[in-house]
């Protein structure tokens, strides 16, 4: 087949296709023999942190509202005639979008009637349809979004902290940006947006499930035509390695406080390599996994729940280790966590550790699958990423201690910390 | 009929399935004990986490999750959950397929033999749980219930219950759930789980595509070798319709306010008339095609977020919505019009058709995967079991007059409110 490569996995016994189709669009293709249920996502790299861009040949950079990504994609499922949502009605497929801070995602699963479901999906989003009218109508609904998000804590927590640590890059903002914000959204900035992140050499189709290259290939023919490619810069914003405040607090109607705690990290370039990811996890599990003293003596203590959580937190312009859960004393975690993380610099993790939290992320990374959407998904953000779906597996192989103390030693700096705190009460 | 599963009574009130799936990357086992919704509701519930966290083979927590990890990141949880008035204890365990380890070791057999030993062989001594973990578990108990406050859809959902059913079983409350925890002790907390061992209707389900015969040695040689064994009967009180309607409002700091409307459908038990119920369910407030998704949501802009879900187990109907506090009377007056509008019979052929084929599409992607079977088969554990593809065929067979038959049955019970402090109230 044209343009067509097989990536395999001996050691899953699986692989995928890739293809360049002729429009400009890479189309990826994850058969699963026997599955009887497929799923799609079309995707771009635009999510909310692209506020200013320029494409080549631009003088200047173009800023835009923010919360215009999250919006376009509401917006996308609109058309002169029948909406999306009405047109999958027909086909039976279960449809959704989501808008991340670094890409925007159009997908569905189904089980029967894959190519026309495929139809919709490609239509829809290479037709966009704005109107003064409905531009309106969305600020409302997209008002009532954002007022319902401020009653979840564990978000209103994120964007806290986020904000503490970050002064000028606009991973600070809430996704869907604010009232005041979208009401100066209109349908010139949405085309002027959509014609410069919507273009096909900026996105991506991943498919998985019970489908064959061919039929996904046979609708992006009939669909999709060709596009000369754009080449869009985004900006680096200027962002200090120092946090912008140490400590920030909220109230909430929220049962017993939620912390958020978050060390910034140094970044030379903007985007962090898988390997560099795949260690933090690793040194992650290390320092306040549920095997560790620290995590077991602040359970018994009473400063930690089972809600306990972290994660390693990057994107374009922006790397951080973040911490969350409920805890009645905030800053007796905050300086346990920072004396652990001490400790460990010092004492180095041990070997036994090492492998130990390894093979776990080696079986968690296997486990992950068997599932069509997830694997869908992992496409999309591997392809925008330019790894491969199967390089966790295998870089997961190849990690060393010395790699992962190195890393824990010499980025996790404890000085460069935000605590943000949601606290019960009136606000 | 295709991957039918196998079914087998192991001893009295013990049973277990086995249902394959494709070339699965895990194994799912499940142990879902039920026992009447009042017998020792507080203690099942610590029981759930007491008893997934330490055995006596591996005595603290990080012995424990050390374990697990060198079992390739294999998960379990212990969940306490409901099937109408039966209480459902379920200890769920998901690991890597043997196929796929890097040794090809028997996984599933030592998870498996852990996952008995959390039930069978937990810390205690002297008819008495451990006192520290007791304790533990208790607090962790008392605090997760204290947080689903946090989430207010639920909670609005929860306080719902509570009030329509305050006469039965079902309407057990947070109150006295959470007095009931505080009480506990490790003395009455190794009866409960006695008690749990003596009466409980034990199924066992095991999902993926592992050699079955040392599980089932396995299971044979523990699960059904507990003395003294005398499964309880279990049933759930139907009420088949309402004939004073509740209104309860409640003020809570949020931003934007929840209103739950609280049905009977007039099912007289699980399997009556179900499939016309679910279809009905979903026409009327299920995808994005449901009446009260396009007109609630969609055309009059009053909620963010308009739905209804069958409670097949309680035989109820539940309309869940997010609304601005002074819009609250118009939505409810919109969502009771849309009820009309079904028991009617004006809905039309394309919302019945869509609805069919999304609820047909949705059961028939249910066997691709382990944690699908798993996931649907545990619905069944109070009685007869229906493969994925039986519930789909009885689905896709309703008709109109199905249709319109189910919903004038329902009746309305409870309207509840949670409404946010600063709107202005209703005129």
């Amino acid at each position: 087949m044209r343009n067509m490569r097989e990536i395999r996995s001996e050691r899953l016994g699986e692989s995928y296709f890739e293809f360049h189709h002729p429009s400009g669009l890479k189309i990826l293709v994850y058969p699963k023999p026997g599955y009887k249920a497929a799923y799609a996502v079309f995707g771009t790299r635009y999510g909310s942190i692209d506020t200013q861009f320029r494409q080549k040949g631009d003088a200047a950079f173009t800023a835009v509202p923010e919360g215009i990504a999250h919006f376009l994609e509401h917006k996308l499922f609109e058309s002169e005639e029948l909406d999306a949502f009405q047109r999958y009605a027909e086909t039976g497929a279960s449809a959704n979008a989501y808008t991340s801070f670094d890409k925007t995602c159009y997908l569905f699963s189904c089980t029967g009637d894959f190519k026309a479901s495929l139809e919709i999906l490609l239509d829809f989003v290479t037709h966009p349809y704005f109107t003064a009218e409905t531009v309106q109508k969305e600020q409302g609904i997209i008002g009532q979004e954002i007022r319902m998000c401020r009653d979840e804590p564990d978000w209103e927590a994120l964007f806290l902290l986020l904000r503490a640590m970050y002064k000028n890059h606009p991973v600070r903002i809430d996704i869907a940006g604010t009232e005041e914000s979208i009401s100066h959204i209109t349908a010139d900035l949405l085309y002027k947006c959509y014609r410069t992140f919507y273009n096909l050499s900026n996105m991506v189709l991943c498919v998985a499930g019970g489908v064959r290259p061919e039929d996904v290939l046979a609708v992006a023919d009939r669909l999709l035509k060709k596009q000369a490619p754009v080449e869009i810069e985004r900006k680096c914003f200027d962002e200090p390695d120092e946090v912008a405040a140490a400590y920030a607090e909220e109230r909430l109607a929220v049962a017993s406080p939620i912390f958020s705690l978050g060390f910034k990290q140094h970044i030379d370039s903007p985007e962090r390599p898988l390997r560099e990811i795949l260690l933090w996890r690793v040194v992650h599990e290390a320092v306040c996994g549920r095997t560790t003293p620290f995590y077991n003596a602040l359970l018994e203590e009473g400063l930690l729940n089972t809600s306990f959580d972290w994660e390693y937190f990057c994107g374009y312009g922006y790397a951080a280790s973040i911490f969350t859960g409920e805890t009645p004393d905030p800053k007796a975690v905050e300086r346990r966590l920072v004396a652990r993380i001490e400790t460990l610099q010092k004492d180095g993790i041990a070997p036994d550790d090492f492998e130990r939290i390894r093979k776990k992320l080696y079986g968690r990374a296997v486990m992950a699958f068997n599932d069509i959407d997830s694997i869908a998904n992992a496409l999309v953000s591997a392809e925008f990423c330019g790894e491969g779906l199967f390089d966790e597996a295998e870089t997961l192989g190849t990690l060393t201690l010395a790699e992962a103390n190195d890393l824990l030693r010499t980025k996790l700096d404890t000085a460069r910390r935000s605590l943000a705190v949601i606290l019960p009460g009136e606000e | 009929m295709e991957n039918s599963p196998n079914i087998q009574a192991l001893s009295p009130g013990v049973r277990l399935l086995e249902a394959r799936a494709v070339r699965p990357k895990t194994t799912c086992i499940s142990l879902l004990l039920l026992t009447p919704l009042l017998q020792d509701p507080a203690e099942t519930a610590v029981l759930a986490s007491y008893l997934t966290h330490t055995c006596r083979r591996f005595p603290t927590r990080a012995a424990l999750a050390a374990k697990l990890e060198s079992l390739y990141g294999a998960e379990i949880s212990g969940d306490c959950g409901r099937l109408g008035e039966a209480r459902c204890l379920r200890l769920s365990l998901a690991c890597l397929n043997d196929a796929l380890a890097l040794q090809r070791e028997a996984v599933s057999v030592e998870a498996l033999e852990l996952l008995l030993d959390m039930l069978l062989e937990p810390c205690a001594a002297d008819g008495a749980f451990d006192e520290a973990q007791t304790r533990l578990e208790q607090r962790l108990c008392l605090e997760d219930i204290e947080s689903e406050k946090n989430d207010k859809r639920a909670f609005a959902l929860q306080r719902a219950l509570e009030t329509m059913c305050a006469d039965e079983p079902y309407g057990l409350s947070r109150e006295t759930l959470t007095a009931g925890v505080r009480a506990l002790t490790p003395a009455s907390l190794y009866a409960a789980w006695q008690r749990l061992l003596r009466t409980a209707r034990i199924t066992v389900l095991v999902c993926g595509d592992v050699d079955a015969a040392p599980l089932e040695a396995a299971l044979q040689a523990r699960l059904c070798a507990i003395p003294g064994r005398d499964p309880a009967a279990l049933e759930t009180v139907f009420v088949e319709a309402c004939e004073d309607v509740t209104e309860l409002i409640e003020e809570e700091d949020v931003s934007q306010s929840k209103l739950v409307l609280g049905f009977r459908t007039g099912m007289r038990d699980r399997d009556d008339d179900y499939a016309a119920y679910r279809v009905m369910a979903d026409v009327f407030g299920g995808g994005p095609y449901s009446r009260l998704f396009s007109n609630v949501r969609e055309r009059l802009s009053l909620c963010y977020y308009c739905s209804a879900r069958l409670v097949r187990h309680k035989g109820l109907l539940l309309v869940q919505s997010g609304v601005e506090r002074k819009n609250s009377d118009v939505a409810k007056a919109e969502i009771l019009r849309q009820l009309a509008v079904m028991q009617a019979g004006e809905f039309s052929d394309e919302e019945l058709a869509a609805s069919k084929k999304a609820l047909c599409d949705a059961f028939s992607g249910v066997g691709d995967t382990p944690e699908g079977l798993d996931a649907y088969y545990a619905q069944f554990a109070d009685g007869d079991f229906l493969a994925p593809e039986q519930t789909a065929a009885a689905l896709a067979a309703v008709t109109r007059e199905d249709v319109v038959r189910a919903a004038r049955r329902v009746t309305l019970d409870t309207v509840y409110l949670l409404a946010g402090k600063d709107g202005a109230p209703d005129a």
